[in-house]
């Protein structure tokens, strides 16, 4: 363990601090505190900032693990550079979501929860995300992109193959 | 199409509104709040609100006056606790998506829904806890927020009168049960989303142990019609105890998905055929769920009801988040069952027994189903371990699994036999 090792910029430790502001004691705010230090750390928990996440907002380290265990949203290892999440759940899944899903991973060769091993591509199945009437779709990064066909799907992952050739 | 009753969506509905504040005062906005603010006093808000009848749109329907009224009339003074209003803008139920159509499109009117609330619960701080997997939902909101402190209508001794007033978008982090109210607290709070044990009520106990209430968007979005039309005005839309407009959200197989608004009350084979145009393709109706996956579904030949609080409760069935799943002739209940399953068993927070070992164990009973590997006994072990779950946990998300689970068994047992081991 590298601890002690990581911290945020001197910009964002004043964003840090703003943020403690908005809440009556710091660890309320563990949780933005948490998408923070992904979104500066290419998009997961490096080792390392569960503790310093945690003496920032004075709480354990074990109450940081805890927390980022529970949530979806938290990672300990790096996504792709391109992630992509596909709802299957009720109703999307009956309305393609589950054809969309079997179809990437047959295409990216890699199961959900899973990175190729390029790293080009990381793949999630996720729960209803409050956009049902546009099923299926398919979230890159964090552009929606609706109603998508497995034709489309096929033509964006060469698209996306190729600007990295 | 029917004609849409237009109250939370009238400025939504209106070609090329933007949604900022500029053009949400061009509307009429903002006079509810200078209203209250100016000639009202914080009972009074109550009180109106408690006049229109509203009942609150998260889910369980409860008179959202009523649930303000609980909250301590006293000032909080430097001895006594802050208070706050939550509102949730989780929305994580399946199949329900109104509340970002709301966010997105007009997201002034429930901000100063919101902002009333503060003023009449007293509270100096409200947080707005939206679902961390739709970060244009937060930005969007954020942007709203930042025009409000802009325009002084936010922060400090707003519009002379004193009182001051903050709100704080707080990002969840991709966790269903975080929607329940006392989760989302203890969520706020920085901790994983457990619901906690009833009494002690948020209003006694809530945000970091102090009085609090938790909202849902569109509920709040009714309160600047409520008060500067007035409770009367209000109560004349939909039908007796279940008074207003809702906005219901259809998916699955229908022409056209999306969000409608009409009358509480209306009738629900009308919502799906006027509305949504009907079952996609010219396919029959074979079951809806109308309430969220939380809802026990209802058979094509059930659904000749009015779409309201009460009268889905005599169904047997809820009207919940008001998500209406529709299901078409060629669908397997037993697929749908299993998405469901899969769900529920994903998100338990899993603090209780019969939730947390019921929803994985009836996954893999559904899966057998999946597998044609069902048969007389396994249909009835479904249906007893669904049962075991009601009225055995913290929080409702037990009874929603429960009957849910057991809705599909009672109604479409034939489903399951089209899976049992030949
Ligand atoms: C498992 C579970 C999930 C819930 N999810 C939501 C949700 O996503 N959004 C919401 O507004 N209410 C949700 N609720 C209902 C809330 O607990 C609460 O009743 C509601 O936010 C109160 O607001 P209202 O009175 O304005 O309806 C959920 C309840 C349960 C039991
Ligand atoms: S019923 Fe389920 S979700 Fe609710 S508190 Fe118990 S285990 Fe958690
Ligand atoms: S079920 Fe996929 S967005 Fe709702």
């Amino acid at each position: 363990m590298r601890l002690g090792t990581v911290r945020f910029s001197e910009a964002v430790l004043k964003e840090v601090e703003a943020l403690f502001a908005r809440y009556p004691v710091k660890v309320n705010a563990l949780l933005p505190l948490l998408h923070m230090a992904q979104r500066e750390n290419g998009g997961w928990l490096q080792p390392g900032w569960d503790s310093y996440i945690a003496e920032l907002c004075g709480t354990t380290l074990n109450h940081v693990r805890g927390v980022i265990t529970f949530y979806n949203m938290y990672r300990t290892s790096a996504p792709g550079k391109y992630h992509i999440m596909v709802c299957t759940c009720l109703p999307c899944g009956l309305c393609g979501g589950a054809e969309v899903m079997e179809h990437l991973e047959k295409r990216l060769g890699i199961h959900a929860g899973e990175t190729t091993g390029d790293g080009m591509f990381s793949l999630e199945e996720v729960q209803c995300l409050a956009a049902c009437d546009q099923a299926p779709l398919m979230v890159v990064n964090e552009d929606m992109q609706k109603r998508i066909t497995l034709e489309q799907i096929d033509r964006w992952v060469e698209d996306t193959r190729a600007k990295k050739a | 199409m029917a004609e849409e009753k237009l109250l939370l969506l009238k400025n939504i509905r209106q070609q090329g509104y933007g949604g900022d504040y500029a053009s949400y005062k061009k509307t009429g906005g903002g006079a509810a709040f200078k209203k209250a603010l100016t000639g009202m006093t914080p009972a009074e808000v109550i009180e109106t609100v408690k006049e229109s009848g509203l009942r609150g749109r998260g889910g369980a329907g409860f008179p959202c006056g009523v649930k303000w009224s609980f909250m301590p009339k006293d000032l909080p003074g430097p001895d006594q606790k802050p208070h706050y209003l939550v509102c949730n803008a989780d929305e994580a139920e399946p199949g329900t998506l109104k509340d970002h159509v709301l966010m997105l499109g007009d997201p002034h009117m429930f901000i100063e829904g919101m902002m009333i609330g503060c003023y009449a619960m007293r509270s100096t701080h409200g947080y707005i806890y939206i679902r961390g997997e739709s970060p244009h939902a937060i930005r969007r909101v954020q942007a709203a927020i930042d025009e409000l402190y802009k325009a002084k209508l936010l922060g400090k001794n707003i519009l002379g009168s004193g009182v001051q007033l903050d709100l704080t978008v707080h990002p969840g982090a991709g966790a269903y049960i975080c929607g329940e109210e006392t989760a989302m607290l203890d969520s706020l709070e920085g901790k994983r989303g457990l619901p906690r044990s009833k009494p002690p009520f948020p209003a006694q106990s809530g945000f970091n142990a102090c009085p609090t209430t938790v909202n849902n968007v569109e509920t709040l979005a009714n309160i600047p019609f409520i008060l500067t039309e007035g409770p009367k005005a209000f109560a004349a839309f939909g039908s007796e105890n279940n008074t207003g407009t809702q906005a219901v959200s259809i998916s699955g197989h229908v022409e056209k998905p999306g969000v409608y608004e009409m009358d509480m009350g209306h009738n629900l084979k009308s919502i799906l055929e006027d509305f949504a145009g009907g079952v996609r393709g010219g396919k029959k109706l074979k079951a809806l769920i109308p309430g969220g996956a939380s809802a026990p579904v209802m058979r094509a030949d059930e659904i000749d009801v009015p779409y309201d609080f009460d009268s889905l409760m005599k169904a047997g069935t809820m009207r919940g988040s008001a998500a209406i799943m529709v299901f078409d002739e060629d669908t397997d209940m037993v697929e749908v069952a299993n998405r469901t399953i899969r769900f529920f068993n994903h998100e338990s927070c899993g603090q209780c027994t019969p939730c947390r070992e019921g929803t994985f164990w009836i996954k893999n009973m559904i899966r057998q189903f999946g597998d044609d590997a069902g048969d007389e006994a396994l249909l009835s072990l479904v249906h007893r371990a669904a049962g075991n779950i009601i009225g055995t946990t913290i929080c409702a998300f037990g009874d929603a699994v429960g009957g849910a689970l057991q809705g599909f068994v009672q109604k479409f047992p034939e489903d399951f036999r089209n899976h049992f081991q030949s």
